[in-house]
């Protein structure tokens, strides 16, 4: 049942990401390589979430005889850390460059004479 | 009127505002025009307002520089302190605008720049923390700790918006938070530059429109964590 439900939710939150991906990519606010890369990353994930099993053959086929889902989703998790940490940078950048924008054309808004 | 920027020094009083139209005018109407050989130059950063907080402050006689949209707290005295260097002020004042700030304590804290020759002056809710509520109370303890974690400088109200700078002090400093850890950001900016400082008691005005506009439990939590954030880059 719960993996019935995860394997919901996969395909769910697949088809919520490509419907986005492919109105910005016809908007031409997305780039047809990020549109590209999320189509293909959901299509993974889909995949993996109805055949959980190709992840320990993957493993398998690369030698891994020892490593268990455990360590795979383990280094899942390390990625997905370092993805949000790498989102939170380029976040901060924008945002002080947003603020820098901002400070720079109040100062530059011939305040003195308005007074 | 006000006399614009004269001849005599200045002391520039920077108040960055979010939607004070209903307590602007009052607050800028009780700045003294001079504090003793300096003429008073109130400076009104409305950081996106959707009232009339930006006209009301004009009208009562204040410079207005206005962001076209909301950055925070931070961000806006940033903005204050940049303008306070255009007007070449002699000496920098940032107060709250929405009124917990007493404008009649501008004077004292001024003079205690000038007879002490301190570098900055920080006015202490703290030092006599009547009428603070108590979680307030405990709420800025707390954000002292945390301040003297991430700058290694402890002082008596680390959070404190009323401070007073000298011309010095301002061109020394380098600010660059947007949110609330400015005033923490501006603690550790008097210990990396080994500024004089005094903490002066001040009081706190809590009227119920001050209580509503002040510092939320959740804007402690966004402040702890934008330091902690900040520890974490230098690191």
């Amino acid at each position: 049942m719960f993996v019935l439900i995860s394997q919901i939710f996969a395909m769910v939150l697949a088809v919520i990401v490509f419907a986005r991906s492919y109105v910005d990519f016809r908007s031409r606010t997305e780039s047809l390589q990020v549109f590209l890369f999320w189509t293909v990353t959901w299509a993974m994930i889909v995949v993996v979430a109805l055949f959980p099993s190709i992840i320990e053959y993957t493993i398998r086929f690369a030698g891994g005889e020892r490593a268990g889902l455990g360590t795979f989703f383990g280094m899942v998790i390390v990625f997905l850390f370092f993805i949000v940490y790498r989102m939170y940078v380029k976040i901060e950048q924008i945002e002080q460059k947003l603020t820098r924008t901002i400070q720079e054309f109040a100062l530059r808004d011939d305040w003195v004479n308005k007074h | 009127m006000r006399e614009r920027v004269s001849e005599v020094g200045t002391v520039v009083i920077v108040m960055p505002a979010l939607n004070e139209a209903a307590v602007i005018g009052t607050v800028l109407s009780k700045i003294p025009v001079r504090i003793d050989s300096y003429t008073t130059v109130p400076v009104v950063v409305d950081d996106g307002s959707t009232d009339a907080t930006g006209e009301i402050a004009r009208r009562c006689g204040a410079y207005v520089l206005r962001h076209v949209t909301n950055l925070g707290v931070g961000a806006a005295t940033i903005t204050g302190l940049k303008a306070a260097r255009q007007l070449d002020a002699d000496i920098i004042v940032t107060m709250d605008a929405d009124g917990q700030h007493d404008p009649a304590e501008i004077e004292p804290l001024v003079q205690c720049l000038i007879d002490g020759q301190f570098d900055v002056v920080i006015g202490s809710r703290l030092l006599s923390s009547n009428g603070m509520p108590p979680t307030r109370v405990m709420a800025n303890l707390l954000l002292n700790v945390v301040t003297f974690i991430v700058y290694r400088k402890i002082v008596s109200d680390s959070q404190s918006g009323f401070k007073v700078f000298s011309k010095a002090a301002l061109a020394s400093i380098d600010l660059n938070s947007s949110g609330y850890e400015i005033c923490s950001e501006i603690i550790g900016e008097i210990y990396r530059k080994n500024l004089r400082y005094k903490s002066v008691p001040i009081r706190a005005l809590y009227t119920k429109y001050s209580r509503a506009k002040g510092q939320h439990f959740l804007n402690g939590i966004n402040l702890i964590l934008g330091l902690f954030m900040r520890l974490m880059r230098r690191t």
